[in-house]
């Protein structure tokens, strides 16, 4: 194209442009004519009186129920009297006129305040909650006396079981700042509109979506009284998914009854398809308390104590795995072709470090005398792990721990996972600025030092002895159809790398730890199955040199924590269990009846 | 400093543009004022951004456009390097990645796109002007192309589509064959079902709101319906500053930025809006009468293309508020407040004045 001819199209079509930008003013024009002179009275009426209202029709939400349809959250409906802050109450002459119908008491007005202080939307705000029939049959008799409040039908989240399983169900709390925040950051603020409530732990958090449904709305005309004229338009809510959960409440509660007193934690599995059938953790706490917002008294009890009840510890509780890690430590000594059976030592109670002058002490006094990869196994023979980990070496071993799951989250659908720790050199100086010593290996192989697991992950390590699809993941939703939540991570399975014959001569040790000489042989008497298990027992304190723990002598909370992972039967595993019991001395004696227990339960079924 | 000093500084000032200029700008902050609900920080704060534009306005308008010339590739590079920067380091707000933080305020380098995508395409039309075939065109859109799509990953929508148009026009201007065009808008056609794939939920709402207010009143469309209640109760003649019912009880959402041609257009009614839209209309008249008897090429298509895009954002944030857009998030030039919308319009406005006012420095 030449130049002259080039200007002469950009004039013209310059000018095309100059009339496409007035075209477009005109339209523009058009509108704001037809908003403003056509439809004014339409618009000024509408803002005038603002006569037309939409009202959010919350969903209900979705109930959770175990796996026989047994209810573990449901939806009961209650009555509150609200008042709407916008009409500047005078709460004291509400909390008078009340008097003789139902008391407001100091903790309601203080309850009130505070949801003054973090609500966003919803117009009015509860002054009383949970009105008895007689309570509500005399306000409605005088309601003509309180044109103010307003007495109010709402569904309120409820839990049966109290505290039974309350740390997976999770529960509810009204929505705060920082969930408006988040919910406005994913777009979902507006689904909440006419809903005060929202999951903050467990299932309900991390099914949120699903348990919550979408909101509809109703237009409706009212005059300057606020009285509904008439309902223009109505759009029906979509109610909340019912979620059905892979827990067996029988089993569940079979476990928290044996677990007493004790506190830790316990997950039951099936190493088949990673279905978790029971999650305890203990101390727990009545969900019940916190979906009005929990009081302070109530507060401070749960989160000052000692005892930390508020601690998923499932998925949150970090424990070193003491010799339960000894089974994938084994595991990793015959991939590497070393400690191979007929392979043996004598033991004579202790291990001394080659070339140095360090003496590692077994547990047992004297030694296990002639001692095999199996039977170090079964009688958890301290002494020979040592050396094993000496001669194998620690980034030989963590490549196994790291197939395992250790120092991973299992991606359990539950909120708060913590990762764990597998350690190494590099860990250490990056952590310490501190090297490695060949006597922390010594002590990793046997599952003290560094290491720390939670208990969910010794579940998911223990499954995967069995079921090797690596991408075995525990979940406590029960898998449908409709969920590609859990399809999409399982369906690139890769298989465990690793000799069948190896593993086999693992589980072979495990079995022994149940019979006669094990470390837990006891809890098989009278069994019609065989458990294949491995007891640990995880230092809360470190012993000062020549001091000699004495269970009886030490204060409760010093005690080790037991620590057990099991799986029966034997021969064709259909459960899998692991627990921690804090401060639980010896991994036989008190974890060992427990996991007991929980597999008659499932196996036998309940009486 | 004497007299004749002060007038040679304003001496490559057009001054009806800038009476023009100035009288938006002046309507601007008084809506701002009532806006606000007589906010005298806000108001301020836009007073301080307009002097910071203004005196940027000036000192661009004394620049010799052979500058802007030479430097056109080497701003378009640098715009495309702060791109990618803002991709690996910038901030995130409100779930887009947008934002640098440079000393001591925040930078949209997407702004900055809006002048350098012109000045770019504008040289290279210029420097080929000799032989503009279909090649030429290839380059101009693989150019435009490229900002576009890294500001869509953002993502950033409104800001993309408006840099794709203000780019396109250049291409048009520079004389590519009707035919093609026709062929590539009906590609474009088809392609809409995959780029509606692409688009993010909260997008998608949008639009789908725009399409039926009522699908949606507590969420996308209700700023869509209050923003109309706003304008359509302001009548003929307005309710008159500071008395508009929807601005001053809260209605209305983003008052003083994205929406506040509701807010004028409710206070001062049709009357108002005729007003404001003859403004417009000379602004524009004048532009293009500018960018007709410029000398050379990259004068006209820099002219045209800056001018355009102060249009269509214009057009797209009236739209908006008037329920004939979807609501993207694009501030009105000159009226809205915020500082980078403000200093991003006045450089347009100081670049046309230096083209116009240098016309015969670069050879044709």
């Amino acid at each position: 194209m030449d130049l002259y001819k080039f200007k002469y199209t950009f004039k013209n079509r310059l000018n095309f442009i100059f009339g496409l930008v007035i075209f477009i003013f005109i339209i523009l024009l058009i509108k704001l004519f037809y908003l403003q002179i056509i439809k004014f009275e339409n618009y000024s009426a509408l803002a005038k009186s603002n006569s037309l209202k939409i009202v959010p029709i919350p969903p209900i939400r979705g109930q959770i129920v175990d796996v026989n349809g047994e209810v573990l959250a449901e939806n009961k409906l209650v009555y509150t009297l609200e008042i709407n802050p916008k009409d500047r109450p005078n709460l004291n002459k509400i909390k008078q006129t009340l008097a003789n119908i139902v008391e407001i008491t100091k903790y309601d007005l203080k309850k009130y305040n505070k949801n003054l202080s973090e609500r966003s939307y919803s117009s009015t705000l509860p002054i009383k909650s949970n009105l008895t029939d007689t309570q509500v049959a005399k306000f409605v008799a005088n309601q003509y006396k309180y044109p103010d409040i307003y007495l109010k039908q709402k569904f309120a989240r409820s839990y049966p079981k109290g505290k039974s399983g309350a740390h997976f169900i999770g529960y509810l709390n009204r929505i705060n700042q920082k969930d408006i925040q988040r919910l406005k950051k994913i777009d979902r603020f507006e689904s909440y509109m006419g809903l005060d409530h929202i999951g903050k732990t467990g299932i309900e958090y991390f099914y949120e979506d699903r348990l919550h449904g979408q909101p509809g709305y109703k237009t409706i005309e009212v005059d300057v009284h606020n009285q509904v004229i008439r309902t223009i338009k109505t759009i029906a809510p979509k109610h909340g998914e019912d979620i059905t959960l892979n827990i067996d409440y029988k089993i569940q509660q079979v476990a928290e009854k044996s677990f007493g007193k004790y506190k830790g934690a316990m997950v039951a599995l099936n190493p088949n398809n990673g279905a978790v059938l029971a999650y305890v953790s203990q101390p727990s706490f009545d969900s019940n308390l916190f979906i009005n917002g929990i009081d302070e008294t109530n507060w401070r009890r749960l989160n000052d104590s000692v005892h930390k009840p508020l601690i998923n510890r499932v998925v949150s509780g970090l424990y070193p795995p003491g010799s339960t890690l000894k089974p994938f430590v084994a595991l990793a000594a015959l991939e590497n072709n070393i400690r191979r059976p007929p392979f043996s030592i004598t033991d004579k109670g202790f291990y001394n470090m080659p070339n140095q002058s360090k003496t590692f002490r077994d547990w047992k006094k004297g030694g296990h005398g002639e001692v095999d990869l199996i039977k170090a196994i079964a009688v958890s023979c301290d002494t020979f792990f040592y050396g094993l980990g000496v001669e194998l070496g620690i980034p030989k071993l963590n490549i196994v721990l790291k197939r395992f799951g250790f120092g991973e989250k299992t991606n359990i659908d539950m909120p708060n996972e913590k990762r764990g720790l597998i350690a190494s050199d590099k860990w250490k100086k990056a952590k310490y600025k501190k090297k490695w010593y060949q006597g922390e290996t010594a002590i990793t192989a046997i599952g003290q030092g560094y290491t720390q697991t939670t208990p969910i992950q010794l579940a998911i390590a223990t499954a995967k002895l069995i079921n090797r699809n690596n991408n075995l993941r525990p979940h406590l939703l029960k898998e449908s159809n409709t969920s590609d939540h859990m399809k999409s991570k399982v369906s690139d399975s890769k298989n465990i790398n690793t000799d069948t014959d190896n593993l086999d001569l693992i589980k072979k040790g495990m079995s022994l730890v149940t019979k006669e000489g094990g470390t837990a042989a006891f809890i098989s008497k009278n069994s019609s199955y065989n458990i294949s298990a491995k007891t640990g027992t995880a230092q809360v304190f470190s012993l000062k040199k020549d001091e000699i723990y004495d269970e009886s002598k030490l204060p409760d909370r010093l005690k080790d924590h037991a620590l057990f992972i099991a799986f029966a039967p034997s021969e064709n595993p259909q459960l899998v269990i692991a627990i921690v019991v804090e401060n639980g001395g010896h991994g036989g004696s008190t974890a060992g009846p427990i996991a007991k227990k929980v597999f008659d339960a499932y196996l036998n079924g309940i009486n | 400093m004497n007299k004749l000093n002060f007038n040679n500084i304003f001496k490559n000032i057009d001054k009806i543009l800038m009476a023009l200029i100035l009288s938006l700008i002046i309507i601007g902050l008084i809506t701002l004022a009532s806006a606000s609900q007589q906010n005298i920080t806000l108001v301020s704060n836009q007073i301080i951004n307009i002097l910071i534009g203004m005196v940027l306005l000036i000192l661009l308008s004394r620049i010799d456009p052979k500058r802007f010339l030479f430097y056109a590739p080497y701003l378009y590079i640098a715009s495309l390097i702060l791109l990618a920067f803002v991709a690996f380091f910038g901030f995130e707000s409100h779930g887009a990645k947008r934002w640098i933080n440079i000393l001591f305020f925040n930078f949209q380098p997407s702004e900055m796109v809006k002048i350098t995508i012109p000045l770019m395409l504008a040289w290279l039309y210029h420097r080929l002007q000799n032989n503009i075939n279909y090649k030429t065109h290839v380059i101009a859109f693989i150019i435009l192309t490229i900002p576009c799509v890294i500001i869509l990953t953002q993502p950033d929508l409104g800001t993309a589509i408006l840099i794709c148009l203000a780019g396109c026009v250049i291409i048009f201007l520079s004389g590519l064959s009707l035919r093609i065009m026709m062929v590539s808008g009906f590609g474009f056609l088809l392609a809409l079902p995959y780029f509606w794939s692409t688009l993010h939920l909260y997008q998608q709402n949008r639009i789908l709101s725009l399409l039926d207010p009522g699908r949606d009143p507590l969420g996308a469309g209700y700023h869509s319906i209050q923003s109309m209640i706003a304008i359509g109760s302001g009548g003929f003649l307005g309710k008159g500053w500071s008395y508009g019912g929807q601005t001053q009880l809260n209605f209305l959402p983003e008052t003083s930025t994205d929406f506040i041609f509701s807010v004028y257009g409710e206070e001062f009614g049709f009357l108002g809006v005729i007003g404001i839209f003859i403004i417009y209309f000379f602004i524009l008249y004048r532009c293009i009468d500018m960018a007709q008897k410029m000398q050379n090429t990259f004068s006209r298509l820099a002219t045209a293309s800056l001018v355009f895009t102060l249009f269509i954002s214009s057009f797209v944030n009236i739209a908006m508020v008037a329920g004939l857009l979807p609501i993207v998030g694009a501030p009105l030039p000159f009226i809205s407040y915020g500082g980078t919308s403000m200093v991003v319009s006045l450089t347009m406005i100081g670049i046309i004045m230096s083209l116009h006012s240098h016309k015969s420095l670069i050879a044709n």
